[in-house]
């Protein structure tokens, strides 16, 4: 019966960390959307290109942020978590 | 490897500077932070400095994909990008696992400077003195 809570546990932070890590498409399609807007806009105006790059550039960073957090929440959920959870479990019946 | 870096765009060059010299400066803070709450040994200094040149090369290798994006057709231009994303994404879990996994690695110092070039670029206005 313990394995099978702890394979619960383990399977439920395994299932959290790869739900948390389909927040890492969202960035690639943000940056993807706003570089394909900066080569209309280049285009449009040439003489702006480093003016658009550099703020490009910087959205893009915040952009990619969120993708970071959903990583570090994964790697919390597959290194962290499980200790923590079975260790509650295990003070909770007692060994 | 020097040809490669004089090939870099001079706006991404200066962007990627500015962000290395943000995530410097927040390193010697974090190994303060360390210090001052008696939690520092070597583990910490290697892991921040595993996760603050990460995060720097990442900012880089993003400035040098845009640079070559933009000299693309729009939908070339994005797809592009998507990967890159997707590969630096992967490059950074790799560190991450790396910094889990190795002793050698303080976890904290390694996730905490991947946040650093976020950090700069939500005070570059106040150190600019944009948006005045």
């Amino acid at each position: 019966m313990l394995e099978l809570a702890i394979g619960i546990i383990l399977g439920c932070c395994a299932l959290g960390a790869g739900a948390a890590m389909i927040a890492g498409i969202g960035p690639g399609i943000g940056e993807g959307n706003a570089v394909a807007a900066a080569c209309e806009a280049i285009g449009r105006q040439p003489e702006s290109k480093s003016d658009v790059t550099s703020t490009m550039l910087m959205g893009c960073a915040v952009a990619e942020t969120t993708g970071l957090y959903a990583l570090v929440i994964a790697i919390l959920l597959i290194f962290v978590a499980p200790r923590i959870f079975v260790s509650i479990l295990m003070e909770t019946i007692g060994r | 490897m020097i040809n490669w870096f004089k090939n870099i765009d001079a706006t991404v060059k200066k962007e990627s500077l500015y962000i290395a010299s943000v995530t410097g400066i927040l390193s010697l803070l974090l190994q303060a932070a360390f210090l001052v709450t008696r939690h520092w040994d070597y583990t910490v200094l290697l892991g921040n400095a595993l996760g603050a040149a990460t995060a720097a090369g990442n900012f880089l290798l993003m400035g040098v994909t845009v640079q070559k994006a933009l000299g693309r057709e729009q939908k070339s231009a994005s797809d592009l990008m998507k990967l890159s994303q997707r590969l630096r994404l992967l490059m950074q879990l790799g560190v991450v696992v790396l910094g889990v996994v190795l002793p050698c690695f303080n976890i904290y110092a390694v996730i905490i400077p991947l946040f650093f070039p976020r950090i700069g670029i939500m005070v570059r206005p106040l150190i600019k003195g944009e948006g005045k």
